[in-house]
């Protein structure tokens, strides 16, 4: 009777000792998984099989804003279509922005730095980490935004093509707001021209770091640093 | 002897020009790799499809042996296009018209012709083997290796005790003295008593360890449904990670990204070939360049027919969730990295190393906590304009900073520690 008990005790130790940890690949036990793992439905959580199971339930649910709404301080949508007649409408399209202020001209920097420099340089000379000058992985150079070509573009078709996208290029809609990207327009533009917004300079820039993420990293001081 | 003067003078002459005639190709050559490289190849690769065909052979190519042709080609496209079947056919498969060069001269493409016919083939010795794999940790080793050598010790040390007690059993009956029976060992109180104290130790050691992990998923490693290595994107390519992830300036969320965002580069990059050779945590071999085909099944798109892909098509890759905090604690990414300015690496480690991204903090609500305690919060300051202006609100304590009350505030002193800053 006594040996059957210790007997027991151990066995359950053992068991309770190998089920708390799990491997690497699987997760462990949580104390109160109804807590911990949310019944609500979260960002990502919604796949096609839980939409169709919810309209089973007569629940229609949709993970797009609906349509011809504008986000609250959204700028107004661009109407301009992607074709070569909207190319050459676009050249027509102003920049609704004001002048670059001081911290504006270093959000825009810090937006260039991010999401362009990759491939168009952080100097802009079309030099950037994935080209390389050709030994990077990318195939093809991506333009010199310093070239008279890029000089001679209008505000509104350079505004158009990080809308849409040119060539290789992508469409930047999903990664900078309409706002973002006339920031991103005038901060080409200030590089080309060679003015920037008084006060300025690239080192009071990484010092202050208000609002920018830098590091010391490799993997972030190219884009994310000045 | 007069003569020779006029043959030295030929023979001279004659080397002269070959020398010349080298020169001049080469430079011709040189100027067309410079040519190639400011006009062309922002479209076109020397051997890849891309926004116009690639170049490689060309002049064996439709109408572009007959250079009066390619002159006008390159001049004016637009305007060849209606007269070439040849061009619209291009047309179509490519969906644009080239940009026309007026200002490139006939010698110009000549040059450019030149370098694309004996440019060197691609190849050559890739950059960078197999990475050497560390040396093999051995602690795990050892302490098994000592496990082992202590529990043969303990059986030595049984069998040496049962030898005496029976040795002294054998010479007590020689000498005729008379002891109790032995108790066998399991009934023996004082080993009972020790095997109790060693499991109530053990056992309690590991029960408790056991019951600290509940819930908790430091080195917790999925396989993705994409071998994607972020040393190769963050780390070799140096792509910024807010790139990817930038609604952790914004939101709650460091947002997964989109399809989208992953066709901006691999649009044109359909093969792994500059990095180190790739492995999986447990040793196999990675092909880059399937992951890359798995992207475009997600993706739906087909790399030989480029402008027929259609974004809106594409499925969203179902990546697993490694950081994931309990539904009853908020955390919000942007007040993180935006307000406090905190690296991506501080939580998630060094992630431009890691091939494979597994957790490495423990985000345990001890870890929180002790950070909240030891940040030091990065007070706007007047006098040379750095920090942040967001604190502005706590004006007791840039008062005490002033006065030097306080020498730094931490994330606690302003409330970083309150319960239902992150329970509510």
């Amino acid at each position: 009777m006594k040996k059957s008990f210790i007997a027991a005790g151990i066995i359950t130790m053992g068991i309770v000792a190998i089920g708390c940890g799990g491997g690497d690949d699987t997760r462990n036990n949580a104390y109160m998984p109804d807590m911990a793992y949310s019944r609500a439905y979260e960002t990502y959580t919604m796949s096609a099989e839980k939409i169709a199971e919810l309209q089973k339930q007569g629940i229609f649910y949709n993970t797009m804003p609906v349509e011809g709404t504008i986000a609250r301080g959204e700028m107004e949508p661009y109407y301009i279509s992607n074709d070569t007649t909207g190319y050459a409408q676009s050249s027509s399209v102003q920049d609704p922005l004001p002048e670059m202020d001081e911290t504006y001209y270093k959000e825009a920097e810090r937006l260039y730095l991010v999401n362009c420099a990759v491939c168009h340089g952080s100097k802009l000379d079309g030099n950037g980490p994935l080209w390389k000058g050709g030994d990077g992985p990318y195939p093809a150079a991506p333009r010199n935004l310093l070239d008279d070509y890029s000089k001679g573009l209008s505000d509104g078709t350079m505004y158009h093509v990080i809308t849409y996208g040119k060539g290789l290029m992508g469409s930047y809609a999903h990664q900078v707001n309409p706002k973002q990207r006339w920031m991103l327009v005038k901060y080409m533009r200030s590089i080309q021209s060679g003015s920037k917004p008084a006060a300025t300079d690239s080192t009071a820039a990484a010092a202050t770091g208000n609002g920018t993420v830098t590091s010391d990293s490799a993997a972030m001081a190219a884009p994310a640093t000045n | 002897m007069l003569p020779c003067k006029p043959i030295i003078k030929r023979i001279s002459l004659f080397l002269f020009t070959l020398v010349a005639l080298f020169l001049t190709t080469d430079i011709a050559a040189q100027d067309g790799k410079v040519l190639y490289q400011t006009n062309c190849q922002i479209c076109h690769s020397l051997d890849k499809n891309l926004t116009g065909p690639a170049l490689r052979g060309f002049l064996e190519r439709g109408p572009w042996g007959d250079r009066e042709e390619l002159y006008k080609w390159v001049h004016n496209p637009a305007a060849y296009l209606a007269t070439s079947d040849y061009a619209s056919q291009l047309k179509n498969q490519y969906g644009t018209i080239m940009q026309a060069f007026p200002q490139l001269t006939n010698e110009e493409i000549d040059a450019i012709a030149e370098y694309v016919a004996t440019a060197p083939p691609p190849g050559g010795t890739p950059t960078g083997g197999p990475v050497p794999e560390g040396a093999p940790d051995n602690s795990n080793r050892n302490s098994i290796f000592f496990g082992i050598l202590s529990l043969i010790l303990a059986v030595i040390a049984l069998i040496l005790m049962q030898v005496n007690s029976n040795l002294k059993k054998l010479s007590d009956d020689k000498e005729n003295i008379r002891r109790p029976d032995p108790v066998p060992f399991y009934r023996n109180k004082i080993y009972i008593a020790m095997f109790a104290m060693v499991f109530f130790v053990v056992g309690g050691y590991y029960l408790a360890k056991g019951a600290i992990k509940l819930g908790r998923d430091k080195g917790y490693m999925p396989e993705q449904p994409i071998y994607y290595s972020h040393k190769v994107h963050a780390g070799i390519n140096q792509i910024s990670c807010l790139y990817c992830h930038g609604s952790a300036m914004e939101s709650k969320h460091a947002a997964i990204p989109s399809v989208n965002t992953c066709m901006n580069c691999h649009k044109a990059i359909s093969s792994y070939e500059k990095g180190p050779q790739l492995y999986t945590e447990d040793g196999r071999e990675v092909d880059g360049t399937a992951e890359i085909a798995k992207l475009y099944k997600y993706a739906g798109f087909d790399p030989a027919r480029p402008n027929d892909w259609d974004p809106a098509k594409a499925k969203p890759v179902e990546w697993i969730k490694i950081h994931n905090l309990p539904d009853h604690v908020y955390f919000n990414h942007s007040q993180h990295v935006k307000a406090g300015n905190v690296q991506c690496q501080t939580c998630h480690g060094p992630i431009q190393d890691m091939d494979v991204v597994s957790q490495f903090s423990e985000l345990s609500m001890g870890w929180c906590v002790n950070c909240h305690r030891e940040t030091k919060v990065n007070f706007y300051n007047e006098g040379d304009s750095t920090g942040n202006k967001f604190y502005s609100i706590y004006e007791k304590f840039h008062n005490d900073l002033a006065s030097g009350k306080m020498d730094s505030v931490t994330v606690s002193d302003i409330g970083g520690t309150e319960c239902q800053k992150c329970h509510y």
